[in-house]
């Protein structure tokens, strides 16, 4: 089963081809890591997985990006913000909003017109569980959320996202701000978490991506080099560039 | 060689103390800087409070007055013998006022500095907040013609629909539109500069959870800026109780009360204060006018707390 199929997308900022011709399938219940250096598109390609470049003025993007089989995301009778509550997403740096806990976690469903309180408090302790801040927090649920630690405040971000109970959790560097301790959560989080949804993430730490995604797609330059097993990427690319890339020639 | 190596070293080091010296120099200018700004709320006050005290005082004499009678009275007529000096209406008339303006000015200026910040075109914010800023730069004063020639019209049409006798458009009515309209500028660009800092992270973030950019706007971008949203509301609450010279102008200073019908002519603390400030001679009346300074900085004072009260209230988070 693939959450997301893409088929020859390309995208634009005004004159800037940021992604040429890319095609690559995304599984489901997997953890799909976009790697590359900086400026190759990897980041953009996630925004486009939620819309999020929609938010940019002046995109251009042709191509298909087909959901649950044949659902192209950009069709004019899909609703962006189910698209959005479907697929979730968890920035660089953790941006818990100036509110409580508790808050922070029902934001989604209260914009959703969820009032319920059993059914708030009910979804914000099941994702604050599966996304193991649970214990750390339930006594203080009403506490201001920029009071937590930096590793606490994104295990936030990643309850608050799957508290709309998302089928694919898309992750932008989600550990490039954070401590070894902290990245080795949340790390460890991903594990548990592909369980139930499919992760795409973009991470700059190519250990990373050997240590925790089942498939890796490698980009330069906004084209997609190589998309494969893990295991395969990293120990017998069948691209010379990626080989560079992954041994440190660049990047 | 090694002699070299020690002119060289001699020269680093007297470099060093050099700048280590100005550090401390500039250190002890700014120091000084502050402490002479808050020499001045201290002399200000010190000054208004050892004067408006004096008439309460027994060395005061034969006028000596009463501190209860003052702050509870309902009638202010300095001109019968003896004076009479009740300011106990006067602050709930300059409550009602100012507040009346708060509640007037405070939405409208969050959603225009809502509309500025996040909402408009560059061309358009560029010219509104031009517009924002020269509506602050207006001097009182020419408020105050405004508000006497126009507002006070208005009022007086108002009143005529409704059968009520006005005098003249001098009114609360008239004293709470022009001070929401004095009031307007203050709030809404510390708003715009509080809500344009809020960080777009935050938006994105919100975005991505579903929310629309309204939602994000109400739920996320005017939270994050509460902080200065109401600062802009403290500063503006201080510009309506200050304000004097365009609020005489249209009060009439009523000389009992409170003024509670809209279209009745009122009197606030400050136009208690300037009013027949130069035909009067040192004396009891004169000193009286720094007894309603004390009362005007406690009001100022009491009502900036009520807003950090507030403000922790709203935006959903208990503990700051």
């Amino acid at each position: 089963m693939l959450a997301f199929k893409v088929e020859n997308l390309n995208l634009w900022y005004e004159d800037n081809h940021a992604l040429i011709d890319v095609s690559m399938d995304v599984p489901r219940n997997q953890v799909t890591a976009l790697i590359g250096p900086s400026g190759c598109g990897k980041s953009t390609l996630l925004r486009c997985f939620n819309r999020m470049n929609d938010l940019i003025p002046k995109t251009k993007i042709t191509g298909k990006i087909l959901m649950k089989g044949d659902v192209e995301i950009r069709d004019p009778s899909v609703d962006v913000v189910k698209l959005r509550t479907d697929v979730g997403m968890v920035f660089q740096s953790p941006n818990p909003f100036p509110m409580s806990i508790f808050d922070n976690v029902a934001y989604g469903l209260r914009c959703q017109g969820i009032k319920d309180k059993k059914q708030l408090s009910a979804t914000v302790e099941r994702s604050l569980r599966q996304a193991a801040l649970w214990d750390e927090v339930k006594d203080s649920l009403q506490r201001n959320a920029l009071k937590l630690s930096g590793g606490q405040q994104q295990r936030l971000c990643i309850a608050r996202a799957i508290a709309l109970e998302p089928s694919v959790l898309l992750m932008d560097e989600p550990t490039s701000a954070l401590d070894p301790i902290a990245t080795a959560k949340i790390e460890d989080l991903m594990q548990s978490l592909k369980q139930m949804y499919t992760i795409v993430i973009v991470t700059h730490s190519m250990s990373q991506a050997a240590r925790i995604s089942d498939q890796t797609a490698f980009f330069l330059l906004g084209e997609l080099i190589e998309v494969g097993p893990t295991a395969d990427i990293f120990q017998v690319p069948k691209d010379k560039r990626t080989e560079d890339y992954i041994s440190g020639k660049f990047g | 060689m090694d002699k070299e190596k020690k002119t060289i070293q001699a020269r680093l080091d007297s470099f060093h103390s050099r700048k280590l010296w100005q550090d401390k120099i500039m250190k002890k200018i700014f120091q000084g800087s502050a402490i002479l700004a808050a020499l001045m709320i201290f002399f200000i006050s010190y000054f208004v409070i050892s004067r408006g005290i004096q008439p309460f005082l027994s060395s005061y004499g034969d006028e000596q007055q009463s501190l209860i009678a003052f702050i509870s009275g309902d009638r202010w007529r300095p001109d019968i013998s003896p004076p009479v000096f009740g300011v106990g209406f006067i602050i709930i008339n300059t409550l009602l006022t100012s507040l009346g303006a708060a509640v007037l000015s405070f939405p409208i200026s969050v959603l225009t500095a809502l509309f500025i910040a996040k909402i408009a075109p560059p061309k358009v914010r560029a010219v509104l907040t031009t517009i924002v800023e020269l509506l602050a730069a207006i001097p009182s004063i020419v408020y105050g013609v405004f508000a006497a020639g126009t507002i006070t019209g208005l009022v007086k049409d108002v009143g005529n629909i409704f059968g009520i006798n006005t005098y003249g458009g001098n009114s609360m009515f008239a004293v709470i539109i022009l001070l929401a309209i004095m009031i307007f500028p203050t709030i809404t660009s510390l708003s715009v500069v509080a809500i344009s800092a809020v960080d777009r992270s935050l938006e994105l973030g919100s975005i991505a959870l579903g929310a629309s950019q309204m939602e994000t706007n109400f739920k996320v971008v005017l939270t994050s800026a509460k902080s200065g949203i109401f600062a802009g509301l403290a500063l503006g609450l201080g510009r309506a109780f200050g304000e004097a010279t365009a609020v005489s102008m249209v009060a009439g200073n009523r000389m009992v009360g409170p003024t509670w019908n809209p279209f009745d002519i009122t009197r606030t603390l400050t136009s208690t204060i300037l009013s027949g400030m130069h035909e009067t001679s040192p004396g009891l009346d004169y000193d009286m006018r720094f007894s309603v300074g004390i009362i005007l900085l406690l009001v100022i004072l009491a009502t900036n707390f009520m807003i950090q009260v507030i403000k922790r209230k709203v935006g959903g988070v208990t503990h700051e």
